[in-house]
C-alpha cells in the first residue's frame, strides 16, 4: 500500500512537471505542444489540418542514438496507430506522423514512447 | 450498277448503325460486368480482412486505421469513392470522412443486397444527401456488394466509378469490334462492287451481242422481206396488172356472155392486185416521205373494200415531214385501219392527215361498234396500248374517243 501511494505520487509528479513543461502554440490551425519525459528526453507533438483529415506528429528527442522506442498514439482514447521507431541521427531522435479522420467536435491525440523505463506522454487537441 | 450500289450504300450504313447500337449495349453490359467484378474484388480480397474492429461502432482509432488503408489501396483504378454501410443506413466508414457517422435510408435494392447477397449496380442519384458532397454535373455509378464486419454484422461496400470511366472502358471493349465489324462490311462491299462490276460488264457485253445478233436478224429479215417484196412487185404485180388490163380490153372487145365472164374476172383480178399491193405495204413499208405518205395510207385501206367498208382518205398539205415521222403516222394508221377491219365492223372509215401549226394531227373515225377504253383488258388491247407508248416516246399524245356502239375516234398529235 505505501508502494503504491508512493507510485502514485511520483506519477502525479510527474504529470505536473509534464504539464508544467508543455508549451501550446498556435500557428495557424497547427497545434504544437512540447513537453519533457521521465529522464530528460524532449517531446514535440503537432497537428493540423490536412485536406479534411488531421496530420498528427510526435517527435522523441532523446539525444541518443540507436534507442528503440515504443509507442502508441491514441485517437479519442482509442489506438490509431502502434509501433517501434529508432532515435537516429545527430539529434538522436525520431518522428512520428499519421493522418487521421478529423472526427465530429475536438479531437484528442495522446502519443506515448516508452524506453528503457522511461515514458513519454503527449498530447494535443484539435 | 448505281441502283445497287446505292442500295448497298444504305445498306452498309444500316447494318454498322444497328452494330453499333447492339455492340454499344453489349460493351456497357460489360464495363457494367467488369465494375461489378472489380468491386468484388476490392470488398472481398481488400476492405473485407482489413475492417479492424470498432469500425462498425465508430470507434475512431479503427476509423483512422482502416481510412489509412482505404487511401492507398481501396482508391484504385476508376474508384471515385468508397462507402461501407452498416445495416441500419449508418456510413461506417467513407473516404468523404464528413459522412462517417450519418445515417440515411437505404434503398430497397442495396437492403436486398445486404440481405440475400450478390452485387448490383445503379447510376448514382446525386440529390441524394448522402451524394451531398459529390462534384455536380459528374455523372457516377455506384456497384454495392455486401460484405461482414470482423464482428460478424453484414455491411454493405459500395465503390463509385465515374461515368466517364465506365464509358471509357465500354468504348475499349466496343473498338476492337467495330474494327472488326467495320473492316469485314468494307471487304464485303468491295468483293460485291467487284462482282457486280464484272457480272455489269458481262451483261452489257451480252446485251451487246445480243443486240448485235438482233440487228443482224432484223436486217436479214428486212433483206428478205425487201426482196420478196420486190420480187412480188416487179413479178407477179406486173403480171398480173398487164393480164388485168388484157382483160379488160378483151371484154371490151368480146360478146356476151363473154363479156360479162371475162369482165368479173377482170374486176376480181383487179381487186386481188390491190389486196397484193397492201399486203406488199404491209411485208415491206415503203420509204416513207411526206410526198408518198398520202399513197401509202390509201394503201393501208385496199382491204377496206373487200369488207364493204366505205374508206375516205384525206391528207391536206403537209411541208416538210421527217421520215421518222412519217414512219411514225403510217404505223398508227396501219394499226387503227386493222383494228378498224378487224373488230368495229363499221361502214364508213376517215382518215384525216393534216398539220396544224407545226404539229401533224391523224384522226382515224369509224361508225362501227366502239367500245369502253376503261373496260377492256390489257391483252386485247395491247396494239392501242403499244402505240400509246410509242407515240409518248416520241413526244405525241394519242386520245381515243370511243363508247360502246357510238364509233371510234382515235386523234394522234405529233410534233412534226
Amino acid at each position: 500500500m505505501k508502494k503504491l501511494t508512493s507510485r502514485l505520487a511520483i506519477c502525479g509528479l510527474l504529470a505536473a512537471a509534464t504539464a508544467l513543461t508543455t508549451t501550446p502554440a498556435h500557428a495557424g490551425d497547427e497545434v504544437v505542444n512540447r513537453g519533457s519525459c521521465t529522464d530528460g528526453t524532449h517531446w514535440k507533438m503537432k497537428a493540423k489540418p490536412d485536406d479534411g483529415r488531421i496530420e498528427v506528429e510526435a517527435e522523441i528527442d532523446s539525444n541518443v542514438t540507436g534507442q528503440t522506442w515504443r509507442w502508441v498514439l491514441r485517437h479519442d482514447g482509442d489506438v490509431s496507430a502502434r509501433g517501434t521507431s529508432q532515435t537516429r541521427g545527430a539529434s538522436g531522435s525520431f518522428s512520428v506522423a499519421r493522418r487521421t479522420v478529423d472526427s465530429p467536435g475536438t479531437d484528442h491525440f495522446r502519443f506515448r514512447a516508452t524506453h528503457a523505463g522511461e515514458v513519454c506522454v503527449a498530447r494535443v487537441s484539435l | 450498277m448505281t441502283l445497287f450500289l446505292v442500295v448497298g450504300l444504305l445498306a452498309f450504313v444500316a447494318i454498322v448503325l444497328g452494330a453499333r447500337v447492339l455492340t454499344a449495349r453489349a460493351a456497357n453490359d460489360e464495363a457494367l460486368s467488369d465494375a461489378q467484378r472489380f468491386t468484388e474484388v476490392l470488398a472481398r480480397s481488400v476492405a473485407q480482412p482489413d475492417i479492424p474492429r470498432g469500425l462498425v461502432r465508430g470507434e475512431p482509432g479503427a476509423v483512422d486505421r482502416f481510412d489509412r488503408l482505404a487511401t492507398d489501396r481501396l482508391l484504385v483504378g476508376d474508384v471515385r469513392r468508397v462507402k461501407i454501410w452498416a445495416a441500419d443506413g449508418t456510413i461506417v466508414y467513407s473516404d468523404e470522412v464528413r459522412l462517417i457517422g450519418e445515417r440515411f435510408d437505404l434503398g430497397a435494392e442495396e437492403r436486398e443486397i445486404l440481405d440475400a447477397g450478390g452485387t448490383d449496380a445503379e447510376v448514382t442519384d446525386l440529390d441524394k444527401p448522402e451524394n451531398r458532397y459529390e462534384q455536380p454535373g459528374g455523372g457516377l455509378v455506384e456497384v454495392y456488394t455486401r460484405i461482414r464486419s470482423p464482428e460478424g454484422e453484414p455491411l454493405l461496400f459500395e465503390a463509385y466509378y465515374t461515368v466517364e470511366g465506365i464509358e471509357a472502358r465500354q468504348a475499349a471493349v466496343i473498338r476492337p469490334f467495330q474494327r472488326i465489324t467495320l473492316g469485314a462490311l468494307v471487304v464485303l462491299v468491295c468483293v460485291a462492287t467487284l462482282l457486280l462490276w464484272l457480272l455489269t460488264r458481262r451483261e452489257a457485253r451480252a446485251a451487246a451481242e445480243r443486240e448485235r445478233l438482233l440487228l443482224s436478224a432484223a436486217s436479214a429479215s428486212e433483206a428478205e422481206r425487201r426482196r420478196i417484196a420486190r420480187d412480188l412487185h416487179d413479178g407477179v404485180v406486173q403480171d398480173l396488172a398487164g393480164t388485168a388490163f388484157t382483160l379488160a380490153a378483151v371484154a371490151r372487145e368480146a360478146d356476151e356472155p363473154v363479156r360479162s365472164t371475162v369482165g368479173a374476172a377482170s374486176g376480181s383480178l383487179r381487186e386481188n392486185l390491190r389486196a397484193l399491193r397492201s399486203l406488199l405495204v404491209e411485208i415491206h413499208p415503203p420509204d416513207l416521205t411526206a410526198a408518198n405518205l398520202p399513197a401509202a395510207l390509201e394503201d393501208l385501206c385496199a382491204p377496206a373494200a373487200a369488207q364493204a367498208v366505205d374508206a375516205t382518205v384525206r391528207v391536206a398539205e403537209l411541208g416538210e415531214v421527217g421520215e421518222d415521222r412519217a414512219g411514225l403516222v403510217w404505223r398508227v394508221a396501219q394499226e387503227l385501219v386493222r383494228n378498224t377491219l378487224r373488230h368495229a365492223r363499221a361502214r364508213t372509215m376517215d382518215i384525216d392527215l393534216r398539220r396544224v401549226d407545226g404539229v401533224l394531227v391523224l384522226e382515224v373515225e369509224d361508225d362501227g361498234v366502239g367500245f369502253d377504253p376503261a373496260a377492256v383488258s390489257t391483252t386485247a388491247h395491247y396494239g392501242l396500248r403499244g402505240l400509246q407508248a410509242l407515240v409518248r416516246d416520241s413526244g405525241g399524245t394519242l386520245v381515243i374517243d370511243a363508247r360502246p356502239g357510238a364509233g371510234t375516234r382515235v386523234r394522234l398529235e405529233v410534233p412534226a
